[in-house]
């Protein structure tokens, strides 16, 4: 079967159609190259017009990621209305509402969250802080506070003593809204220098030793720990040595060295067996940081005179001064 | 994309430059929205004489018509006359080739093909294909497809001229940064616009006498049956004046305006009129007979030069819409009386038809609205029907098609 024709085809022979006609610049007439540059430079400016809008929407995909105003336009958020707090601590939503200051009509794709973060950051007590938006109004403010290990004395810009606590991690912050009988129970740190450190003050070294020996101690032997007064690390850095000084015992001696649970109960042990001794002396000073030793001074004693070690042997015996649960 | 487009018809034309702009909507409807005129230059019988010249006043006559239209032309549709454009007719026949005598369009197309195949000589380009009606075992049809018959036969009435001229006029365009997507035969344009179809189908002359060239076309049967193109025209009548009065080719273009008639009307002698009539220095009386008998003697010389060129193809019994006369020299007093004593037939001067407005009433438009008239006529009654595809592949797309 043939092959049907194509109609459309030219005809056969030379067509007027087949003459070239673009004609050169110089056989332009002035008219011509005016209308020429005209049309290059509306195809220059549609070209630029095409660029334009795709260099402008590419601008506002970017924007629409990063701009918090544009997208908050975009999104017609609300002003906010509500702050909700979730803290494992002691801070109020009405602190964080004076910390935050946020403005009334402030909608809440607008905020600044990393600013709004590193406002509560501020404060020492807050360890951690997250803020999330909980649209349509809602501004949702997670906290972790620090925990204090200790207190100390400073003096503040009036010269003023005010007292500050420490936490664990050595920070030095002013505590809020803490239980005050809680307080009272925190022992005083001495031998440290409290270095100035923009509104606030460095962190204390070696606090973290100090926090692993005070909370075996509350863990472990809490009648003890209620009895001490104040945790000095000034032979921490020189000897690894942590002093406390007890309501009844002037000096007792830890070294970080050692395993804390051993020399509380080194020195349960030895106020034990000191109490149970018919003249039951008092203890002028313990020092556990001996290994298989602990020299004990009593008060009285001559200086010079040789301490009296006692070797304890575990397991040691629950005192009458223990309940079942302290040791 | 948009359904209008901005199209400019142009005449390059030996006394004036016309461009008319029109917005076609839709591809079918006009609406003309600019002109532009300027006087030619660099343009002699229809070519393109002096380059230079022809740009400067096609190019400010393209500029004037974008100005007033208040749009950016997009595409020129161009007039294209002059004495170097030749035609011939040729045809051919096929037996048909279905068993039971039926016309297929393979049979049409194998016709048609045919019938177009003839060489041109060399340096030359076609510039029209101009198909007269089917015949089938001698009966003419205008649409053989499906009809039974044996033989069919076509012709093709072929116009053609020098490509190095027909490109001259194109790069006129060209030269305004402007693409000619069209080329339209100037007596086609014109009888396109001052016939109806019910004269076509009468029969019917149609004489443009322009300046440089005088353009013809004889419909029949309503199909173009020849067309022609003479490099005689209204400047001969001034040549004529000039020479025989002796006076100035400005003069004599002014007395052919003034006084001129294609019949004798004066017949006392002393009847003079003034040459400049400004009463100037110079200025001297011509015998006015003298005037009317060297023009009419020139317009009957020039029709009875179309009616030769026409050769057998006229017949009178078959123009029964009798001659109709256009262009610039058309405004001669008396021509109808020359043409009716040369064609035998009765003749008038064309009318545009009522739908074009009165500022382009004038005969300087007719050929430019004829462009467009020819255009979109030719655009809508030559459109090729898409071809009827069968097969897998197709029915596979027309099922995957979305509508």
């Amino acid at each position: 079967m043939n092959p049907a024709p194509d109609l459309t085809a030219p005809p056969p022979g030379r067509s007027w159609r087949n003459i070239r006609q673009e004609v050169s610049a110089p056989a332009m007439s002035p008219r011509g190259r005016r209308r020429r540059l005209a049309a290059w430079a509306k195809v220059g400016a549609l070209a630029v017009v095409i660029a334009g809008s795709g260099w402008g929407l590419y601008e506002f995909a970017r924007s629409w990621s990063t701009d918090r105003a544009a997208l908050a336009t975009a999104l017609h958020s609300e002003r906010v209305r509500d702050t909700v707090l979730i803290t494992d601590g002691v801070l109020t939503r009405d602190w964080v509402a004076g910390k935050l200051t946020l403005p009334k009509e402030a909608s809440l794709m607008t905020l600044d969250l990393p600013a709004l973060r590193d406002r509560l950051l501020t404060s020492g007590q807050v360890r951690v802080a997250v803020l999330t938006r909980n649209f349509p109004d809602t501004l949702v403010v997670t906290l972790q506070e620090r925990t204090p290990v200790a207190r100390v004395q400073a003096a503040d810009a009036d010269g003023a003593a005010k007292q500050l606590l420490v936490a664990k991690d050595g920070t030095v912050y002013d505590g809020l809204n803490y239980d005050k009988t809680m307080l009272a129970g925190l022992p005083w740190l001495d031998g440290i220098r409290l270095v100035k450190s923009g509104g606030g003050f460095e962190p204390v070294d070696g606090m973290a030793d100090v926090s692993a020996l005070l909370s075996t101690a509350q863990l472990q032997a809490p009648h003890l720990y209620r009895e001490w007064l104040i945790v000095s690390l000034a032979r921490l850095a020189e000897r690894d040595e942590i002093v406390v000084k007890a309501q009844d015992i002037p000096e007792i001696v830890f070294s970080r060295k050692r395993d804390f649970f051993k020399q509380v109960a080194q020195l349960d042990y030895v106020i034990d067996a000191a109490h149970g001794l018919e003249a039951a002396p008092l203890l002028q000073s313990v020092n556990l940081t001996l290994e298989g030793q602990v020299p004990v001074k009593l008060q009285g004693t001559p200086a010079g005179l040789a301490v009296t070690p006692i070797t304890p042997s575990f397991p040691l015996k629950p005192s009458q001064r223990k309940t079942k649960r302290e040791f | 994309m948009s359904s209008s487009r901005i199209v400019a018809a142009v005449e390059i034309g030996t006394g004036k430059i016309a461009v008319l702009v029109g917005e076609i909507t839709r591809g079918r409807s006009l609406n003309i929205i600019g002109v532009g005129v300027s006087p030619s230059r660099g343009v002699m019988k229809g070519e393109v004489v002096d380059y230079k010249a022809a740009c400067e006043a096609t190019h400010h006559a393209l500029e004037m018509a974008e100005k007033r239209a208040g749009a950016r032309i997009e595409e020129v549709w161009l007039a294209q006359t002059g004495g170097h454009l030749d035609a011939f007719y040729n045809e051919a026949s096929v037996n048909v080739k279905s068993a039971d005598n039926t016309v297929t369009q393979l049979d049409i197309a194998s016709v048609c093909d045919l019938a177009k195949e003839k060489e041109l000589p060399a340096g030359r380009s076609r510039i029209h294909e101009i198909r007269r009606p089917f015949r089938l075992d001698g009966r003419a049809v205008p649409a053989p497809e499906h009809l039974s018959g044996r033989r069919l036969e076509v012709g093709y009435w072929i116009v053609h001229g020098p490509e190095s001229k027909i490109s001259d006029n194109i790069h006129v365009v060209g030269g305004y940064h402007l693409e000619v997507r069209e080329l339209v035969l100037a007596s086609l344009a014109t009888g396109s616009l001052l016939t109806s179809a019910e004269e076509r189908s009468q029969g019917v002359l149609v004489i443009d006498i322009g300046k440089g060239v005088t353009d013809y076309v004889l419909y029949r049967d309503g199909h173009v049956l020849v067309t022609g193109t003479l490099p005689v025209a209204g400047d001969h009548l001034t040549n004529d004046l000039s020479i025989g009065l002796r006076v100035t080719t400005a003069q004599a273009e002014m007395l052919k305006l003034r006084h001129a008639r294609a019949t004798t009307l004066s017949r006392d002698k002393s009847d003079k009129v003034w040459l400049n009539g400004d009463a100037s220095f110079g200025d001297r009386q011509l015998p006015k007979m003298a005037i009317e008998t060297i023009a009419a003697a020139r317009t009957l010389e020039l029709l009875e030069v179309v009616r030769a060129k026409l050769g057998p193809a006229f017949v009178a019994e078959h123009c029964g819409a009798g001659v109709i006369l256009a262009g610039g020299t058309a405004k001669l007093p008396g021509i109808e009386e020359a043409a009716t004593r040369v064609f035998g037939l009765p003749a008038r001067r064309g009318e545009p038809p009522g739908w074009v407005k009165e500022e382009l009433q004038d005969p300087m438009f007719s050929t430019v609205l004829g462009v467009f008239q020819f255009g979109l006529r030719t655009a809508h009654e030559h459109a090729v029907p898409p071809r009827r595809k069968t097969g897998l592949l197709s029915n596979l797309t027309k099922i995957f098609a979305v509508s």
